[in-house]
Protein backbone atom coordinates (compact mmCIF):
# COMPACT_ATOMS: atom_id res chain seq x y z
CA UNK A 1 0.00 0.00 0.00
CA UNK A 2 1.51 3.15 -1.61
CA UNK A 3 1.05 6.31 0.92
CA UNK A 4 2.39 10.05 -0.42
CA UNK A 5 4.56 11.86 2.18
CA UNK A 6 3.88 15.52 2.13
CA UNK A 7 6.89 16.49 3.09
CA UNK A 8 9.06 14.20 1.23
CA UNK A 9 7.32 14.62 -1.49
CA UNK A 10 7.29 10.96 -2.32
CA UNK A 11 5.66 7.98 -2.32
CA UNK A 12 6.85 4.72 -0.22
CA UNK A 13 5.15 1.14 0.73
CA UNK A 14 3.46 1.72 3.89
CA UNK A 15 3.76 -1.38 5.73
CA UNK A 16 7.48 -1.26 5.30
CA UNK A 17 7.47 1.75 7.56
CA UNK A 18 5.04 0.41 9.81
CA UNK A 19 7.94 -2.90 10.22
CA UNK A 20 10.51 -0.61 10.19
CA UNK A 21 8.58 0.86 13.05
CA UNK A 22 7.57 -2.21 14.97
CA UNK A 23 11.49 -3.36 15.18
CA UNK A 24 13.14 -0.46 16.02
CA UNK A 25 10.13 0.39 18.44
CA UNK A 26 11.07 -3.04 20.25
CA UNK A 27 14.66 -2.26 20.24
CA UNK A 28 13.46 0.81 21.85
CA UNK A 29 11.79 -0.84 25.06
CA UNK A 30 14.33 -3.53 25.15
CA UNK A 31 17.47 -1.42 25.53
CA UNK A 32 16.03 1.75 26.72
CA UNK A 33 17.42 3.38 23.78
CA UNK A 34 15.54 5.75 21.53
CA UNK A 35 16.44 3.72 18.44
CA UNK A 36 17.12 6.52 15.90
CA UNK A 37 20.68 5.08 15.59
CA UNK A 38 18.85 2.66 13.33
CA UNK A 39 16.16 4.26 12.34
CA UNK A 40 17.69 7.70 10.55
CA UNK A 41 20.59 4.99 8.47
CA UNK A 42 17.27 2.26 7.53
CA UNK A 43 15.10 5.55 6.57
CA UNK A 44 17.93 6.71 4.17
CA UNK A 45 18.67 3.31 3.30
CA UNK A 46 15.03 3.06 1.47
CA UNK A 47 14.96 6.46 -0.57
CA UNK A 48 14.06 9.00 2.45
CA UNK A 49 15.82 12.59 1.68
CA UNK A 50 18.16 12.46 4.48
CA UNK A 51 17.12 15.86 5.90
CA UNK A 52 13.59 14.45 6.22
CA UNK A 53 15.28 11.15 7.52
CA UNK A 54 17.34 12.62 10.68
CA UNK A 55 14.12 15.24 11.70
CA UNK A 56 11.26 12.49 11.09
CA UNK A 57 13.60 10.32 12.66
CA UNK A 58 13.58 12.70 15.34
CA UNK A 59 10.72 13.02 15.74
CA UNK A 60 9.72 9.23 15.57
CA UNK A 61 12.19 8.90 18.77
CA UNK A 62 10.13 11.27 20.85
CA UNK A 63 7.43 9.16 20.25
CA UNK A 64 8.54 5.60 20.62
CA UNK A 65 10.81 6.72 23.59
CA UNK A 66 7.57 8.59 25.58
CA UNK A 67 6.13 4.90 25.71
CA UNK A 68 9.19 3.08 26.92
CA UNK A 69 9.76 6.50 29.26
CA UNK A 70 5.82 5.84 30.97
CA UNK A 71 6.92 2.20 31.23
CA UNK A 72 10.27 2.72 32.94
CA UNK A 73 8.56 5.83 35.05
CA UNK A 74 5.47 3.08 36.56
CA UNK A 75 8.73 0.71 37.77
CA UNK A 76 10.28 3.99 39.43
CA UNK A 77 13.23 3.73 37.46
CA UNK A 78 13.31 7.68 36.80
CA UNK A 79 15.69 10.11 38.15
CA UNK A 80 14.07 13.15 37.52
CA UNK A 81 17.01 15.28 38.88
CA UNK A 82 19.50 13.69 37.03
CA UNK A 83 17.54 13.65 34.02
CA UNK A 84 16.56 17.81 34.15
CA UNK A 85 20.18 18.76 34.31
CA UNK A 86 20.98 16.45 31.62
CA UNK A 87 17.89 18.24 29.38
CA UNK A 88 19.82 21.72 30.38
CA UNK A 89 22.52 20.97 28.78
CA UNK A 90 20.68 18.62 26.02
CA UNK A 91 18.52 22.01 24.84
CA UNK A 92 22.10 24.29 24.72
CA UNK A 93 23.41 21.28 22.43
CA UNK A 94 20.66 20.02 19.97
CA UNK A 95 20.04 24.09 19.07
CA UNK A 96 23.83 24.10 18.28
CA UNK A 97 23.45 20.70 16.74
CA UNK A 98 20.31 21.98 14.28
CA UNK A 99 22.54 25.35 13.19
CA UNK A 100 25.83 22.85 12.11
CA UNK A 101 23.18 20.47 10.30
CA UNK A 102 21.92 23.59 8.20
CA UNK A 103 25.42 24.81 7.28
CA UNK A 104 26.23 21.12 6.37
CA UNK A 105 22.77 20.63 4.17
CA UNK A 106 24.51 23.91 2.10
CA UNK A 107 27.82 22.57 1.66
CA UNK A 108 26.01 19.30 0.18
CA UNK A 109 27.71 16.80 2.74
CA UNK A 110 25.15 15.81 5.05
CA UNK A 111 24.58 12.44 3.65
CA UNK A 112 28.56 11.94 4.08
CA UNK A 113 28.62 13.73 7.08
CA UNK A 114 26.03 11.65 8.97
CA UNK A 115 27.50 8.59 7.98
CA UNK A 116 30.61 9.41 9.28
CA UNK A 117 29.64 10.63 12.66
CA UNK A 118 27.68 7.59 12.84
CA UNK A 119 30.78 4.89 12.06
CA UNK A 120 32.64 6.65 13.98
CA UNK A 121 30.04 7.52 17.20
CA UNK A 122 28.42 4.14 17.26
CA UNK A 123 31.87 1.88 15.94
CA UNK A 124 33.59 3.34 19.09
CA UNK A 125 30.72 3.15 21.78
CA UNK A 126 29.95 -0.36 20.55
CA UNK A 127 33.48 -1.28 21.15
CA UNK A 128 33.59 -0.10 24.06
CA UNK A 129 30.05 -1.54 25.25
CA UNK A 130 31.09 -4.80 23.83
CA UNK A 131 34.48 -4.83 25.80
CA UNK A 132 33.12 -3.82 29.24
CA UNK A 133 29.69 -6.29 29.02
CA UNK A 134 32.20 -9.15 27.99
CA UNK A 135 34.55 -8.93 30.54
CA UNK A 136 31.97 -8.33 33.03
CA UNK A 137 30.49 -11.57 31.96
CA UNK A 138 33.56 -13.31 32.44
CA UNK A 139 34.10 -12.21 35.61
CA UNK A 140 30.62 -13.66 36.62
CA UNK A 141 31.55 -16.71 35.47
CA UNK A 142 34.99 -17.19 37.00
CA UNK A 143 33.03 -15.49 40.34
CA UNK A 144 36.44 -13.40 40.62
CA UNK A 145 34.18 -10.28 41.04
CA UNK A 146 36.91 -7.35 41.87
CA UNK A 147 35.91 -5.63 44.86
CA UNK A 148 33.41 -2.78 44.04
CA UNK A 149 34.21 0.50 45.89
CA UNK A 150 31.22 2.86 46.88
CA UNK A 151 33.32 5.45 45.97
CA UNK A 152 35.89 5.82 43.13
CA UNK A 153 36.95 9.49 43.65
CA UNK A 154 38.30 10.50 40.78
CA UNK A 155 39.06 14.32 39.38
CA UNK A 156 35.56 14.74 38.34
CA UNK A 157 34.33 14.46 42.37
CA UNK A 158 36.85 17.80 42.40
CA UNK A 159 34.27 19.92 40.42
CA UNK A 160 32.36 22.43 42.18
CA UNK A 161 28.44 23.05 42.09
CA UNK A 162 27.89 19.55 43.43
CA UNK A 163 24.66 18.11 44.03
CA UNK A 164 22.64 14.97 45.23
CA UNK A 165 21.05 12.98 43.19
CA UNK A 166 19.36 10.70 45.37
CA UNK A 167 18.07 8.24 43.00
CA UNK A 168 20.91 7.69 41.13
CA UNK A 169 22.99 7.17 45.29
CA UNK A 170 25.62 10.22 43.68
CA UNK A 171 26.54 13.44 45.04
CA UNK A 172 28.70 14.93 42.17
CA UNK A 173 29.02 18.43 40.33
CA UNK A 174 26.25 19.30 38.14
CA UNK A 175 29.09 20.06 35.19
CA UNK A 176 29.75 16.61 34.07
CA UNK A 177 26.29 15.43 33.79
CA UNK A 178 25.80 19.13 31.83
CA UNK A 179 28.75 18.05 29.60
CA UNK A 180 27.11 15.17 28.40
CA UNK A 181 23.92 16.18 27.81
CA UNK A 182 25.45 19.13 25.70
CA UNK A 183 27.53 16.89 23.48
CA UNK A 184 24.71 14.36 23.07
CA UNK A 185 21.90 17.12 21.96
CA UNK A 186 23.85 18.04 19.76
CA UNK A 187 25.29 14.86 18.34
CA UNK A 188 21.61 13.88 18.41
CA UNK A 189 20.51 17.36 16.41
CA UNK A 190 22.88 16.51 13.43
CA UNK A 191 22.41 12.79 13.45
CA UNK A 192 18.48 12.45 13.98
CA UNK A 193 18.91 10.48 17.31
CA UNK A 194 17.24 10.72 20.49
CA UNK A 195 21.09 9.75 21.73
CA UNK A 196 20.19 6.94 23.89
CA UNK A 197 22.58 4.75 23.01
CA UNK A 198 25.63 7.18 23.76
CA UNK A 199 23.85 8.33 27.24
CA UNK A 200 23.82 4.93 28.37
CA UNK A 201 27.68 4.01 28.84
CA UNK A 202 28.24 7.50 29.32
CA UNK A 203 25.89 7.33 32.90
CA UNK A 204 26.95 3.90 33.49
CA UNK A 205 31.12 4.58 32.74
CA UNK A 206 31.21 8.42 33.18
CA UNK A 207 28.68 9.34 36.17
CA UNK A 208 28.94 5.23 37.92
CA UNK A 209 25.10 5.35 38.12
CA UNK A 210 23.62 2.38 39.03
CA UNK A 211 22.18 -0.10 35.31
CA UNK A 212 18.42 -0.04 36.76
CA UNK A 213 17.94 3.80 37.05
CA UNK A 214 20.03 4.36 33.59
CA UNK A 215 17.70 3.18 31.15
CA UNK A 216 14.31 5.18 32.48
CA UNK A 217 16.86 8.46 33.23
CA UNK A 218 18.09 8.18 29.63
CA UNK A 219 14.69 7.99 28.03
CA UNK A 220 14.04 11.16 29.95
CA UNK A 221 16.85 13.04 28.27
CA UNK A 222 15.73 11.40 24.77
CA UNK A 223 12.48 12.38 24.73
CA UNK A 224 13.04 16.18 26.02
CA UNK A 225 16.02 16.61 23.74
CA UNK A 226 14.15 15.07 20.38
CA UNK A 227 11.20 17.19 21.67
CA UNK A 228 13.57 20.25 21.07
CA UNK A 229 14.97 18.58 18.10
CA UNK A 230 11.59 18.40 16.27
CA UNK A 231 10.36 22.13 17.01
CA UNK A 232 13.93 23.26 15.41
CA UNK A 233 14.06 21.06 12.64
CA UNK A 234 10.94 21.64 12.16
CA UNK A 235 11.23 25.47 11.89
CA UNK A 236 14.49 26.19 10.65
CA UNK A 237 15.26 23.28 8.63
CA UNK A 238 11.14 22.27 7.41
CA UNK A 239 11.74 18.75 7.11
CA UNK A 240 9.79 17.05 9.64
CA UNK A 241 7.28 14.49 7.61
CA UNK A 242 4.72 13.81 10.46
CA UNK A 243 2.79 11.15 7.71
CA UNK A 244 6.40 9.80 7.86
CA UNK A 245 6.65 9.62 11.89
CA UNK A 246 2.80 8.74 12.73
CA UNK A 247 3.13 5.87 10.12
CA UNK A 248 6.85 4.37 12.01
CA UNK A 249 4.80 5.44 15.15
CA UNK A 250 2.30 3.06 14.80
CA UNK A 251 3.96 0.35 14.15
CA UNK A 252 6.64 1.70 16.90
CA UNK A 253 4.50 2.17 19.96
CA UNK A 254 3.52 -1.60 19.81
CA UNK A 255 7.00 -2.94 19.73
CA UNK A 256 8.17 -0.69 22.78
CA UNK A 257 6.06 -2.24 24.63
CA UNK A 258 7.09 -6.01 23.74
CA UNK A 259 10.67 -4.97 24.31
CA UNK A 260 9.99 -3.21 27.46
CA UNK A 261 8.49 -6.69 28.90
CA UNK A 262 11.21 -8.66 27.60
CA UNK A 263 14.00 -6.15 28.70
CA UNK A 264 13.23 -6.80 32.53
CA UNK A 265 14.06 -10.19 32.05
CA UNK A 266 17.69 -9.49 30.83
CA UNK A 267 20.31 -9.12 32.99
CA UNK A 268 22.44 -5.50 32.70
CA UNK A 269 25.54 -7.40 31.30
CA UNK A 270 23.82 -9.20 28.60
CA UNK A 271 22.03 -6.02 27.86
CA UNK A 272 24.83 -4.29 27.23
CA UNK A 273 26.35 -6.62 25.41
CA UNK A 274 23.30 -7.23 23.11
CA UNK A 275 23.17 -3.35 22.39
CA UNK A 276 26.85 -2.96 22.19
CA UNK A 277 26.84 -5.98 19.34
CA UNK A 278 24.19 -3.80 17.52
CA UNK A 279 25.76 -0.70 17.40
CA UNK A 280 28.91 -2.18 16.07
CA UNK A 281 26.81 -4.06 13.14
CA UNK A 282 25.30 -0.77 12.35
CA UNK A 283 28.56 1.26 12.25
CA UNK A 284 30.47 -1.99 10.04
CA UNK A 285 27.14 -1.50 7.59
CA UNK A 286 27.46 2.28 7.17
CA UNK A 287 31.29 2.00 6.88
CA UNK A 288 30.93 -0.28 3.93
CA UNK A 289 28.31 2.36 2.38
CA UNK A 290 31.06 4.70 2.34
CA UNK A 291 34.23 2.52 1.27
CA UNK A 292 32.26 0.49 -1.28
CA UNK A 293 32.49 2.19 -5.01
CA UNK A 294 29.13 3.68 -5.44
CA UNK A 295 27.06 2.47 -8.25
CA UNK A 296 26.81 5.97 -9.60
CA UNK A 297 29.89 8.06 -9.90
CA UNK A 298 27.22 11.44 -9.73
CA UNK A 299 24.39 12.32 -7.75
CA UNK A 300 22.07 14.62 -8.06
CA UNK A 301 20.47 17.60 -4.96
CA UNK A 302 18.40 20.10 -5.04
CA UNK A 303 19.87 24.03 -4.89
CA UNK A 304 19.67 24.96 -1.03
CA UNK B 1 -8.20 3.62 -16.58
CA UNK B 2 -8.72 2.19 -20.08
CA UNK B 3 -12.73 2.46 -20.49
CA UNK B 4 -11.93 6.21 -19.08
CA UNK B 5 -9.72 7.26 -22.19
CA UNK B 6 -11.36 5.42 -24.46
CA UNK B 7 -14.52 7.07 -23.70
CA UNK B 8 -12.66 10.93 -24.09
CA UNK B 9 -11.27 9.35 -27.33
CA UNK B 10 -14.95 9.05 -28.84
CA UNK B 11 -15.07 13.23 -27.29
CA UNK B 12 -12.52 13.28 -29.71
CA UNK B 13 -14.03 11.75 -32.79
CA UNK B 14 -17.08 14.10 -32.36
CA UNK B 15 -15.00 17.29 -32.65
CA UNK B 16 -12.33 16.24 -35.14
CA UNK B 17 -14.84 17.40 -38.15
CA UNK B 18 -14.88 20.65 -36.81
CA UNK B 19 -11.23 20.98 -36.23
CA UNK B 20 -11.16 19.92 -40.44
CA UNK B 21 -12.56 23.13 -40.93
CA UNK B 22 -10.76 25.38 -38.64
CA UNK B 23 -7.40 25.17 -37.46
CA UNK B 24 -4.44 22.87 -38.38
CA UNK B 25 -4.73 21.26 -35.13
CA UNK B 26 -7.02 21.29 -32.02
CA UNK B 27 -6.38 19.58 -28.84
CA UNK B 28 -7.28 18.65 -25.47
CA UNK B 29 -6.07 16.96 -22.28
CA UNK B 30 -8.14 14.70 -20.47
CA UNK B 31 -7.75 16.89 -17.18
CA UNK B 32 -6.80 19.98 -16.83
CA UNK B 33 -5.73 19.20 -12.99
CA UNK B 34 -4.07 16.68 -11.55
CA UNK B 35 -4.49 16.07 -7.71
CA UNK B 36 -1.72 14.94 -5.56
CA UNK B 37 -3.21 13.24 -2.56
CA UNK B 38 -2.37 10.71 0.00
CA UNK B 39 -2.33 7.81 -1.26
CA UNK B 40 -0.71 9.85 -4.70
CA UNK B 41 1.42 7.18 -6.92
CA UNK B 42 1.80 8.73 -9.83
CA UNK B 43 -0.86 9.34 -12.63
CA UNK B 44 -1.21 10.08 -16.18
CA UNK B 45 -2.81 12.44 -18.58
CA UNK B 46 -4.25 11.57 -22.12
CA UNK B 47 -3.35 14.36 -24.76
CA UNK B 48 -5.53 13.81 -27.89
CA UNK B 49 -6.81 15.48 -30.81
CA UNK B 50 -7.23 15.96 -34.21
CA UNK B 51 -5.63 17.35 -37.35
CA UNK B 52 -6.65 18.96 -40.48
CA UNK B 53 -5.11 17.32 -42.68
CA UNK B 54 -4.26 13.90 -42.69
CA UNK B 55 -1.35 12.56 -40.98
CA UNK B 56 1.22 10.84 -42.91
CA UNK B 57 0.07 12.30 -46.19
CA UNK B 58 2.15 13.47 -49.00
CA UNK B 59 4.04 15.43 -48.04
CA UNK B 60 3.89 13.73 -44.51
CA UNK B 61 2.99 15.33 -41.44
CA UNK B 62 4.03 15.09 -38.00
CA UNK B 63 2.97 15.25 -34.54
CA UNK B 64 5.24 16.44 -31.54
CA UNK B 65 3.92 16.10 -27.62
CA UNK B 66 6.44 18.04 -25.47
CA UNK B 67 5.61 18.46 -21.92
CA UNK B 68 7.54 20.64 -19.54
CA UNK B 69 7.55 21.46 -15.66
CA UNK B 70 7.94 23.84 -13.29
CA UNK B 71 12.33 24.82 -13.42
CA UNK B 72 13.83 24.10 -10.53
CA UNK B 73 17.62 24.36 -9.52
CA UNK B 74 19.82 21.39 -9.36
CA UNK B 75 23.07 20.43 -8.22
CA UNK B 76 25.18 17.32 -9.72
CA UNK B 77 27.63 16.45 -7.73
CA UNK B 78 30.60 13.60 -8.36
CA UNK B 79 31.96 11.15 -5.68
CA UNK B 80 35.46 11.24 -5.19
CA UNK B 81 37.55 8.81 -2.93
CA UNK B 82 39.46 10.52 -0.43
CA UNK B 83 41.61 7.91 1.84
CA UNK B 84 39.56 5.02 0.99
CA UNK B 85 36.02 7.25 1.96
CA UNK B 86 33.90 8.37 -0.94
CA UNK B 87 32.88 11.63 -0.62
CA UNK B 88 30.68 14.24 -2.31
CA UNK B 89 33.75 16.17 -4.57
CA UNK B 90 33.27 18.63 -7.81
CA UNK B 91 30.10 19.86 -8.14
CA UNK B 92 28.46 21.98 -11.00
CA UNK B 93 25.01 23.90 -10.15
CA UNK B 94 22.19 24.00 -12.85
CA UNK B 95 20.09 26.56 -12.00
CA UNK B 96 17.19 26.25 -14.53
CA UNK B 97 16.15 22.61 -15.75
CA UNK B 98 12.71 21.96 -16.16
CA UNK B 99 11.65 19.92 -12.81
CA UNK B 100 9.64 17.84 -15.59
CA UNK B 101 10.67 16.90 -19.17
CA UNK B 102 8.60 14.29 -21.98
CA UNK B 103 8.69 14.62 -25.47
CA UNK B 104 7.34 12.08 -27.64
CA UNK B 105 6.00 12.19 -31.53
CA UNK B 106 4.47 10.32 -34.46
CA UNK B 107 8.65 9.43 -35.18
CA UNK B 108 11.86 10.64 -33.79
CA UNK B 109 11.98 14.28 -33.71
CA UNK B 110 15.53 14.08 -35.45
CA UNK B 111 13.25 12.56 -38.73
CA UNK B 112 10.64 15.54 -38.20
CA UNK B 113 12.44 18.76 -37.63
CA UNK B 114 16.51 19.75 -38.42
CA UNK B 115 18.47 20.97 -35.66
CA UNK B 116 17.83 24.62 -35.79
CA UNK B 117 14.00 23.98 -35.60
CA UNK B 118 14.48 21.17 -32.84
CA UNK B 119 16.42 24.06 -31.14
CA UNK B 120 13.63 26.58 -30.78
CA UNK B 121 11.55 25.06 -29.77
CA UNK B 122 13.55 22.87 -27.34
CA UNK B 123 13.12 19.23 -28.49
CA UNK B 124 15.06 16.69 -27.20
CA UNK B 125 17.65 16.47 -24.19
CA UNK B 126 20.09 17.79 -26.44
CA UNK B 127 18.37 21.21 -27.10
CA UNK B 128 17.39 22.01 -23.42
CA UNK B 129 19.11 25.00 -22.52
CA UNK B 130 20.78 23.82 -19.32
CA UNK B 131 22.55 26.76 -18.13
CA UNK B 132 25.58 25.43 -15.62
CA UNK B 133 27.70 26.89 -13.16
CA UNK B 134 30.78 25.49 -11.37
CA UNK B 135 32.70 22.74 -13.08
CA UNK B 136 32.89 22.72 -16.96
CA UNK B 137 33.07 19.01 -17.28
CA UNK B 138 30.41 17.85 -19.94
CA UNK B 139 30.04 14.70 -17.78
CA UNK B 140 27.74 16.34 -15.35
CA UNK B 141 25.69 17.89 -18.03
CA UNK B 142 25.69 14.11 -19.11
CA UNK B 143 25.13 12.80 -15.33
CA UNK B 144 22.11 15.60 -15.22
CA UNK B 145 20.40 13.46 -18.31
CA UNK B 146 21.32 10.09 -17.04
CA UNK B 147 19.75 10.64 -13.17
CA UNK B 148 16.48 12.65 -14.15
CA UNK B 149 15.44 9.68 -17.10
CA UNK B 150 16.62 7.01 -13.98
CA UNK B 151 13.77 8.59 -11.67
CA UNK B 152 11.43 9.24 -14.40
CA UNK B 153 11.13 12.66 -14.69
CA UNK B 154 12.88 13.43 -18.23
CA UNK B 155 10.87 11.12 -20.52
CA UNK B 156 11.74 10.95 -24.91
CA UNK B 157 9.27 8.62 -26.57
CA UNK B 158 8.07 6.85 -23.59
CA UNK B 159 5.13 6.44 -25.06
CA UNK B 160 4.76 7.34 -28.91
CA UNK B 161 1.55 9.29 -30.18
CA UNK B 162 -0.91 7.17 -31.25
CA UNK B 163 -2.64 7.57 -34.13
CA UNK B 164 -6.41 6.42 -34.89
CA UNK B 165 -7.80 6.79 -38.12
CA UNK B 166 -6.24 9.42 -40.29
CA UNK B 167 -6.71 12.82 -38.48
CA UNK B 168 -7.09 11.55 -34.99
CA UNK B 169 -3.88 11.26 -32.61
CA UNK B 170 -3.30 10.77 -29.22
CA UNK B 171 -0.26 10.70 -26.45
CA UNK B 172 0.20 9.59 -22.79
CA UNK B 173 2.05 11.52 -20.32
CA UNK B 174 3.13 9.28 -17.49
CA UNK B 175 3.95 11.48 -14.19
CA UNK B 176 5.89 9.56 -11.51
CA UNK B 177 5.14 9.71 -7.49
CA UNK B 178 7.82 12.17 -7.61
CA UNK B 179 6.73 14.66 -9.76
CA UNK B 180 6.46 18.60 -8.31
CA UNK B 181 3.35 20.02 -8.00
CA UNK B 182 3.20 23.41 -9.90
CA UNK B 183 2.12 24.52 -13.45
CA UNK B 184 2.90 22.27 -16.43
CA UNK B 185 2.78 23.21 -19.91
CA UNK B 186 2.17 21.31 -22.92
CA UNK B 187 3.08 21.80 -26.50
CA UNK B 188 1.53 19.90 -29.28
CA UNK B 189 3.57 21.13 -32.73
CA UNK B 190 2.31 19.91 -36.02
CA UNK B 191 5.45 19.77 -38.68
CA UNK B 192 5.59 19.95 -42.12
CA UNK B 193 8.83 19.53 -44.74
CA UNK B 194 11.22 20.06 -42.00
CA UNK B 195 9.26 23.21 -40.40
CA UNK B 196 6.67 23.55 -37.52
CA UNK B 197 3.55 24.75 -39.13
CA UNK B 198 1.17 24.89 -35.78
CA UNK B 199 1.40 24.96 -32.35
CA UNK B 200 -1.26 24.28 -29.23
CA UNK B 201 0.10 24.88 -25.84
CA UNK B 202 -2.07 23.65 -23.07
CA UNK B 203 -1.68 23.67 -19.81
CA UNK B 204 -1.82 21.36 -16.59
CA UNK B 205 -1.54 22.06 -13.04
CA UNK B 206 -0.60 19.54 -10.48
CA UNK B 207 -1.52 20.05 -6.99
CA UNK B 208 -1.82 18.52 -3.85
CA UNK B 209 -4.99 18.16 -2.45
CA UNK B 210 -6.66 17.04 1.18
CA UNK B 211 -4.65 16.26 3.82
CA UNK B 212 -1.36 16.38 2.41
CA UNK B 213 -1.74 19.84 0.54
CA UNK B 214 -2.96 21.19 4.10
CA UNK B 215 0.11 19.18 5.67
CA UNK B 216 2.20 20.59 3.22
CA UNK B 217 1.12 24.62 3.44
CA UNK B 218 0.93 24.33 7.46
CA UNK B 219 4.68 23.16 7.28
CA UNK B 220 5.71 25.75 5.25
CA UNK B 221 3.42 28.54 6.20
CA UNK B 222 3.62 28.37 9.78
CA UNK B 223 6.13 25.93 10.71
CA UNK B 224 6.54 26.50 14.39
CA UNK B 225 3.19 25.78 15.17
CA UNK B 226 4.26 22.72 12.67
CA UNK B 227 6.94 21.76 14.67
CA UNK B 228 4.59 22.16 17.79
CA UNK B 229 1.79 19.78 16.42
CA UNK B 230 4.70 17.60 15.30
CA UNK B 231 5.62 17.23 19.35
CA UNK B 232 2.12 16.81 19.95
CA UNK B 233 1.01 14.08 17.72
CA UNK B 234 4.11 12.06 18.43
CA UNK B 235 3.62 12.50 22.04
CA UNK B 236 0.09 11.36 21.80
CA UNK B 237 0.42 8.48 19.31
CA UNK B 238 2.92 7.25 21.70
CA UNK B 239 1.12 7.60 25.18
CA UNK B 240 -1.88 5.75 23.22
CA UNK B 241 0.57 3.10 22.01
CA UNK B 242 1.84 2.53 25.80
CA UNK B 243 -2.18 2.21 27.42
CA UNK B 244 -3.32 -0.22 24.37
CA UNK B 245 -0.40 -1.97 24.21
CA UNK B 246 0.31 -2.34 27.78
CA UNK B 247 1.47 -5.92 28.95
CA UNK B 248 0.25 -6.99 32.44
Amino acid sequence: MQVYLPIAEMSVDALLLLGIGFGVGWLSGLFGVGGGFLLTPLLMLIGIPSPVAVASGANQTLGASISGLIAQWRRGNVDWRMGLTLFAGGLVGSALGVQIFALLKRWGQVDIAVSLFYVVILGIVGALMVRESVTALLRRRRGTAPRRKLHEHTWLHGLPFKLRFRDSRLYISVIPPLLIGFGIGMLSAIMGVGGGFMLVPAMIYILGMPTSIVIGTSLFQVVFVSANVTLLQAWQVGSVDIVLTLLLLAGGVAGAQFGAAMGTKLRGEETRALLGLLVLAVAFGLAWNLLQTPSRAFTLGPIS
Amino acid sequence: MKAWARALFLLGVLIAPAASFGQPITAELSTDRVEISTGFTGASVLVFGATQNPLGGDPPEDLIVVATGPTQGVVVRRKINVLGIWLNGPSTRFPEVPGFYALTGTRRVWEILPEDERRQYRLGFDNLRLRSEGNRNPSFRAALLELKQADGRWQEYAAPVARAGERLFSARISFPATVQTGDYQIEVLLAREGRVIARQELSLRLERVGSAAEIASLARGQPLLYGVLCIVLAVLAGWLGSVLFRRN
